[in-house]
C-alpha cells in the first residue's frame, strides 16, 4: 500500500531529514513510527501527503509513483488518504458537520449523499450530537475525533496520523488511539506518527523506530524503549 | 462544476458573516478610502469651477472712435466672433456708452455738467469681448492690428489689466498642476490602503486556507470565495460611499454657490456624471480587490 525505496531529504543547506529510508506498509496494517523529535517521522507524513518531496529515491501509495508528482494531481492524492494532525486543522468558522462536509464537497460530492453520510460517520466517531457546534465549542479530544471524521468521510484506503495525540490528556489520548484501531479494524491501513512510548507500547502492532533520519529497527508487535 | 460554483458562492456569503467584525473593518476601510477619492474629485470640481468663476469675470474692451458709424463697428464683431479664442462679444452702443458714463458719474456734477456743455456724445461704440482661455487675449489683440480695423479703434484696456490677467493665468495653471499632483497622491495612497487592507483580512486565513488544501481543495476552490468576497466589499463599498457622499454634497451647495457666486451646482455634476464616477470607482475597487485577494491568497495556497 504504501512503499518508501531508498528516499532521501535533505533541507537546505544540510539537514538530512531523511537518509535512504526503505519501507513497505502493507494494506490493513497498522504501523507506529516513533522516535524523538527530529528523527524524520513528520517528513515522511509530509511526503506521503506531497507537502515535499523526496531528493531521491520513489515513493509509491497504492501502486501510484507520486515521486515527481504534478501541482495539479496533489489535490486528488489528498483526497484519496486521509490525515489527522496534532493541531488538528479544522476550519474554525463552519460548523463540526461543515468541516466533515468539506472533504467530500472538494471532491464535488452532491448535498444530498453528503446529509446521508456525515451523521453516520459522526456516529463512529462519538459525535453524533455535536453536529451544530463550532471548533471552539469542543474539548480537545471531540475536536480531533471531528479531524478523524473528516479524515474518513471519502473512506480513504490509508489514515495517516501525525502526533494526533500530541495536544491532548491521556484519557482523551486512549479515545483517539482506540478509534484509529477501531478504524484500523474496518480495513483501512493506518501510519501513526507519536513520540509517546506509552501508546505505542499499549497497542502491541508494528513499530518502526526511527533516528536521525534513519530507520533503527522494525518490529511486529514491537515496543518503544527509549 | 455548477455544483462547485455554488459552493464558492456560498463559502463566500458563509465568511463574509461569520467573520462579521473583520469584514465590518475591511468594509469601512474600504469606504474611507472611496471617500476621500470623492472628497478629491469634489475639490478638484470646486477648484476648476472657482479659476472658471474669476476667469468669467475677465474681460477686454476696445473703444472705437466716436466717428465710427455702427455697421463698421458690427463688422469688426462679426470679425471677432469668428475667431476661435472669442467666447462672447458684447456691443455697446454710442448712446448706451454715454449712458453708462453718465450713471457710472452721476455723483459728480462737474462730469455732468461738462457732458451737458458739450452738448454732442463725445464717446465711441465699445465691444466688450470675452475668451475662452485668460491666455486667447494677446492672440485676439494681435488680429486687430490688422490695418483694416486698428485704424477704427481709439483704445483698449488690455494693457491695464495684463498684469493681472499674467497673474491669474499663472495662479491657475499652479492650481492645475497641484490639484493633479495630489489627486495623484491621495489615489495611491487610496490604492495602498485597499490592498493592505484585503491581504490583511486574508492573512488571519492563512491557517484555514493551509488545511482546505491539505484535505484535497484545489487552488480555485480556495481562491474562490475570497475573490468573490472582493467583489462584494466593492460593491457594498460604493454603494455605502454613495448613500454618504450625496447628502453631504447637498449640505455643502449652498456654501459653495454662494462662495462662488455662480450658479454651479455640486449635485448636479455628480447626477451628471453618475456612471462614470461612480462605476469608475466600482471598476477599480474591484479589480484592485481582485488583485490583492489573489496575490494574498497564492502566499498560503503552495502547499
Amino acid at each position: 500500500m504504501i512503499n518508501f525505496k531508498k528516499v532521501t531529504k535533505i533541507f537546505y543547506p544540510k539537514t538530512v531529514a531523511l537518509r535512504d529510508i526503505s519501507l513497505m506498509v502493507e494494506p490493513k496494517e497498522f504501523v507506529s513510527i516513533v522516535g524523538q523529535s527530529g528523527a524524520g517521522k513528520s517528513t515522511m507524513i509530509k511526503i506521503l501527503t506531497a507537502e515535499d518531496k523526496p531528493d531521491q529515491g520513489k515513493v509509491i501509495i497504492g501502486g501510484w509513483d507520486i515521486t515527481d508528482i504534478k501541482q495539479k494531481e496533489i489535490p486528488i492524492l489528498r483526497r484519496q488518504i486521509g490525515v489527522v494532525y496534532q493541531d488538528f486543522k479544522l476550519l474554525p468558522k463552519k460548523t463540526v458537520f461543515e468541516n466533515v462536509a468539506f472533504a467530500l464537497e472538494v471532491c464535488g460530492i452532491g448535498s444530498h449523499k453528503i446529509k446521508n453520510v456525515i451523521p453516520q460517520v459522526l456516529k463512529i466517531v462519538g459525535l453524533k450530537d455535536k453536529i451544530d457546534r463550532y471548533p471552539h465549542q469542543l474539548s480537545g479530544g471531540e475536536v480531533q475525533r471531528a479531524a478523524i471524521a473528516r479524515a474518513l468521510v471519502h473512506r480513504p484506503k490509508i489514515l495517516l496520523a501525525d502526533e494526533p495525540t500530541g495536544n491532548l490528556d491521556s484519557l482523551n489520548t486512549k479515545d483517539i488511539i482506540d478509534l484509529l484501531l477501531k478504524i484500523n479494524e474496518f480495513g483501512t491501513t493506518v501510519m501513526l506518527v507519536t513520540h509517546n512510548k506509552d501508546v505505542v507500547n499499549r497497542i502491541k502492532k508494528r513499530v518502526v523506530l526511527m533516528d536521525q533520519g534513519q530507520i533503527i529497527s522494525d518490529q511486529e508487535e514491537g515496543k518503544y524503549v527509549l | 462544476m455548477l455544483t462547485s460554483t455554488f459552493r464558492v458562492i456560498r463559502f463566500a456569503f458563509q465568511d463574509f458573516f461569520r467573520n462579521f467584525w473583520l469584514s465590518f473593518v475591511t468594509l469601512t476601510i474600504l469606504i474611507l478610502a472611496l471617500f476621500s477619492i470623492n472628497l478629491l474629485i469634489v475639490f478638484n470640481i470646486v477648484a476648476k469651477s472657482a479659476i472658471a468663476s474669476i476667469e468669467n469675470k475677465i474681460d477686454i474692451s476696445i473703444y472705437f472712435k466716436p466717428e465710427i458709424p455702427e455697421d463698421q463697428v458690427q463688422s469688426v464683431q462679426r470679425y471677432l466672433q469668428n475667431l476661435a479664442e472669442v467666447k462672447d462679444i458684447q456691443y455697446i452702443s454710442k448712446d448706451q456708452a454715454l449712458e453708462n458714463f453718465k450713471n457710472k458719474h452721476k455723483d459728480n456734477p462737474k462730469i455732468i455738467e461738462s457732458l451737458a456743455e458739450i452738448e454732442k456724445n463725445p464717446l465711441g461704440a465699445s465691444l466688450v469681448i470675452k475668451a475662452k482661455s485668460t491666455s486667447s487675449y494677446p492672440v485676439i489683440l494681435e488680429n486687430l492690428k490688422d490695418p483694416q480695423y486698428n485704424t477704427l479703434i481709439e483704445s483698449k484696456d488690455f494693457d491695464d489689466h495684463r498684469q493681472i490677467i499674467d497673474r491669474i493665468s499663472g495662479i491657475t495653471r499652479k492650481i492645475n498642476y497641484g490639484v493633479f499632483v495630489v489627486a495623484l497622491v491621495f489615489t495611491l495612497i487610496s490604492i495602498l490602503i485597499i490592498f493592505n487592507a484585503i491581504r490583511m483580512a486574508i492573512y488571519t486565513h492563512r491557517e484555514e486556507i493551509v488545511a482546505m488544501k491539505l484535505v484535497g481543495a484545489t487552488n480555485w476552490f480556495v481562491r474562490g470565495p475570497y475573490l468573490l468576497q472582493g467583489i462584494i466589499f466593492s460593491v457594498l463599498a460604493v454603494l455605502i460611499t454613495v448613500i454618504i457622499i450625496y447628502p453631504l454634497l447637498g449640505f455643502i451647495q449652498p456654501y459653495l454657490a454662494m462662495i462662488l457666486e455662480s450658479d454651479f451646482n455640486i449635485v448636479n455634476y455628480f447626477n451628471q456624471n453618475f456612471a462614470f464616477i461612480f462605476g469608475f470607482e466600482l471598476l477599480g475597487a474591484i479589480i484592485l480587490n481582485l488583485i490583492s485577494s489573489y496575490w494574498a491568497v497564492n502566499r498560503y495556497v503552495r502547499v
